[in-house]
């Protein structure tokens, strides 16, 4: 028992320690970042995951005008469906399932191919021919991935209005201008950075953690499949418990 | 469409597979009662965490608007608790389920397959579908509706806890079935079988396919966890959807 418990308190400072190296040294070497690699995993980590974030930006939209709209009528509150709905979508929703998401796309495609080059001694390749591998490798990372997962964030979000309002449309009779009217009456320019606030802070949790258990890999092809799963997992803690601390603190901040 | 395709497709292939294993071969319970332990147990930490995470962040979130508009937030307490047990709990507990499960299942069978241990078993006149698919399959479909019970009264329970502790206002409402009916129970359960079907076949797709050296299983795992989440943001849409068409 205490021996586990031991274990336990190891790992968790373990983990936090190598969150705040790649962290510092990400911040360490922001200033002389390597340009391709930035901007090679800018296309890889957000254009090339464009499609995956519209349709779970479709998905979602539809998904929470469905569950919030039966509300919306038993209560009497038709006319609001545009305010809740889009509220619930910038405030919690779509951070926290496009933080879900790119977790399972991002996290785990950063973390298996950081695995990769580490399992097969490239990385300490790297360290032999006096190159940083924390310059040329993880700072780009964590950077292109935060800024990618930021600027699909502000696409899904529009994208997820726009279905949420077809779908009352189509579910709930409610018209277009309607929908849009609650909307902008209702909802403040503050809503909408809290939301993008979250999206960043679930980006760079994703980017860190991803990347210290792909530096972490041990042992071949399965060390490499196993930091794969463990970026996955650990990811989604991180997001739920990021959730936790930053939502009263944002509506602290924007009301 | 072919976004649809390619996530069903293979899983669904494989579906039929499965079955046809079943009828032939049989289950392994041994197998079976290992993967349950895996995928159900091993997974409940994070499936509780995460759900008492979620109830405790939308409770903050319903008191920060209720205070603005209609002034108590109990009110809300009968519908949010139908919410959670109908929608959010079944959607996130698959979401997190597919990370976890989908990841390590694509792991374990793509590093296999990669290994050529999969042909090493069809020469042993095994059926590799049977000695490692089924098993999955069942006890997923198994874990994941114990599993939504569980996250469930988790996301309740803490959204109680914080009402009543944190805001200082009476919290049970937060556990007040006012609202609930035998369809939302229902609702609920389907969701969790079909996504609980679906991760399993769709991560086991993945894996098996995995060709080449160390790199098909890291590139296997991402695949199958995307595929594994979007699928079960699908299933979860239809399902509600199809309820709300019968109006019910």
């Amino acid at each position: 028992m205490i021996r586990a418990l031991g274990a336990f308190g190891l790992g968790i400072a373990r983990l936090t320690g190598a969150l705040a190296l790649v962290l510092a040294r990400t911040a360490l070497n922001l200033p002389r970042l390597d340009r391709r690699e930035l901007f090679r995993s800018i296309v890889l980590f957000g254009y090339r995951s464009l499609p995956l974030a519209l349709m779970a930006a479709m998905l979602i939209g539809s998904t929470v005008v469905l569950q919030a709209g039966v509300y919306a009528v038993k209560f009497g509150a038709r006319l609001y469906t545009g305010w809740a709905a889009g509220y619930a979508l910038t405030r919690e929703f779509g951070p926290l399932l496009l933080g879900l998401v790119m977790a399972a796309r991002i996290g785990a495609r950063n973390a298996a191919e950081l695995a990769l080059l580490n399992v097969n001694g490239q990385i300490e390749g790297l360290r032999g021919i006096s190159l940083d591998p924390f310059r040329i490798l993880v700072a780009p990372r964590v950077v292109g991935s935060a800024v990618a997962i930021t600027c699909l964030g502000s696409v899904t979000f529009l994208v997820a209005v726009c279905f949420e309002a077809v779908s009352s449309y189509f579910s709930l009779g409610l018209p277009l201008r309607v929908f849009f009217d609650s909307y902008q009456d209702m909802l403040r320019v503050g809503d909408l950075v809290g939301g993008l606030a979250k999206t960043l802070a679930f980006g760079l949790a994703i980017a860190l953690v991803s990347t210290v258990a792909g530096l972490r890999a041990k042992g071949g092809a399965v060390g490499v499949g196993q930091a794969a799963a463990s970026a996955v997992v650990l990811s989604c803690a991180a997001i739920f418990s990021l959730d936790l601390i930053l939502t009263p603190f944002l509506t602290r901040l924007f009301g | 469409m072919s976004a649809l395709l390619r996530i069903f497709g293979a899983p669904a292939i494989l579906f039929a597979r499965t079955l046809s294993a079943i009828r032939q071969r049989g289950v392994d319970r041994r197998a079976t009662m290992v993967q349950l332990v895996e995928i159900g147990s091993n997974s409940s930490l994070l499936i509780v965490s995460g759900l008492a995470f979620f109830g405790a962040v939308m409770v903050t979130i319903a008191w920060a608007q209720t205070r603005k508009y209609t002034g108590n937030i109990t009110v809300v307490g009968p519908a949010y608790f139908e919410l959670m047990l109908r929608e959010f709990a079944p959607l996130l507990v698959a979401i997190l389920a597919a990370s976890r499960v989908g990841a390590s299942t694509s792991a374990e069978l793509a590093a296999m397959s990669v290994n050529e241990q999969i042909e090493a078993l069809e020469l042993c006149a095994a059926d590799p579908i049977a000695e490692l698919v089924t098993p999955r399959f069942i006890a997923s479909l198994i874990a994941l509706p114990a599993l939504m019970v569980i996250g469930t009264v988790a996301a309740a329970a803490s959204a109680r806890l914080v009402v009543t502790i944190v805001f200082g206002a009476d919290g049970s409402a937060f556990t007040d079935a006012r609202f609930v009916d035998a369809t939302d129970i229902l609702c609920a359960f389907v969701k969790a079988v079909f996504c609980g079907a679906f991760i399993p076949l769709a991560a086991a797709a993945r894996g098996l396919k995995a060709k080449g050296g160390a790199p098909a299983v890291g590139e296997a795992v991402t695949a199958a966890v995307v595929d594994a989440s979007m699928g079960c943001l699908l299933i979860d849409f239809v399902v509600a959807a199809a309820f709300l068409l019968i109006g019910v």
